[in-house]
C-alpha cells in the first residue's frame, strides 16, 4: 500500500527512470544470459552473436514503448510537459555520473584485451559497459529524485 | 544524505495563509512539478533565482521575505 502510495506521488520522470530502469535491467539480464550460456556450452568465450544483439534491441524497444505509453497515459499533461529546472539538474548529473560507469568497465575491457587478446570478451565487455551505464544514468536519477535533487 | 543548503523558505506558511493553496497550484502558477515544490519547501532543493522570484511573485512579496539565508553556527 505504502509503496502504491510512495509511486503515485512521483514525478512522471521519476516514473519513467523507474520503468526504463527496469527494462534495461531485464534486457541485460536476457542478453547475457545468453551469452553465457553459449559460452558454457562451447566451453570458451561466445563470440559476439548479432541474432542476440537484434533480439535485445528489439525487445528494449517494443518494452520502452509499452512501459512509457502506459506511464504517458496516466501521468495526463505531465507527461507533455518540459523537464523543469530541477529536473534538468538531475538529468545532468546523472549523465555525468554515469559517464564514469561507462568509463571505467571499457577501460577494464581493454585492459583485459591487451592481457588476454580474447576479442569476444572485449565486445561482450564493452556492451556490457553500455548497459550498465545506461541502467547507472537511471539509478542516479532515481536516487537524486528521491534525495530531493 | 545531501547537505541542505542554507537557505530557507516560508513557502508553506505562505500557502496555509492564502487559504490553502496547494502545492499543485502552486508549482503550475511558477511552472515547476509539485515534487519540486516539496523539495523546495523541505530545503532538499534551492530554487533558481528566476523561481524564487516567480514564487515570490505568487505571494505578492519581496524575495527576502519569501527566502532567507541561514547558516548554521559553526561547532
Amino acid at each position: 500500500m505504502a509503496l502504491i502510495e510512495t509511486f503515485s506521488n512521483m514525478s512522471f520522470r521519476e516514473k519513467s527512470a523507474w520503468g526504463m530502469g527496469l527494462v534495461l535491467t531485464a534486457g541485460a539480464l536476457f542478453y547475457f544470459n545468453k551469452v553465457v550460456g553459449l559460452s558454457e556450452a562451447l566451453g570458451r568465450t561466445a563470440p559476439p552473436i548479432i541474432g542476440f544483439v537484434i533480439a535485445y534491441v528489439i525487445f528494449i524497444v517494443i518494452a520502452s514503448v509499452i512501459v512509457m505509453s502506459v506511464l504517458a497515459g496516466t501521468a495526463g499533461k505531465e507527461a507533455d510537459a518540459p523537464a523543469d529546472e530541477r529536473e534538468k539538474i538531475i538529468a545532468d548529473k546523472a549523465g555525468h555520473w554515469s559517464g564514469y560507469v561507462l568509463a571505467i568497465p571499457a577501460l577494464g575491457a581493454l585492459w583485459h584485451y591487451s592481457v588476454n587478446l580474447d576479442g569476444n570478451m572485449l565486445f561482450h565487455l564493452i556492451f556490457l559497459s553500455l548497459m550498465l551505464s545506461q541502467i547507472a544514468e537511471y539509478a542516479f536519477q532515481i536516487f537524486l529524485f528521491r534525495r530531493g535533487a | 544524505m545531501a547537505k541542505s543548503p542554507p537557505i530557507t523558505n516560508r513557502i508553506r506558511e505562505l500557502r496555509e495563509a492564502q487559504g490553502g493553496m496547494s502545492q499543485a497550484a502552486l508549482a503550475e502558477a511558477i511552472g515547476v512539478t509539485r515534487q519540486t515544490i516539496i523539495a523546495i519547501e523541505l530545503g532538499k532543493y534551492s530554487p533558481s533565482l528566476e523561481s524564487a522570484f516567480r514564487i515570490s511573485r505568487v505571494f505578492r512579496l519581496g524575495i527576502e521575505d519569501v527566502f532567507g539565508w541561514e547558516v548554521p553556527p559553526a561547532s
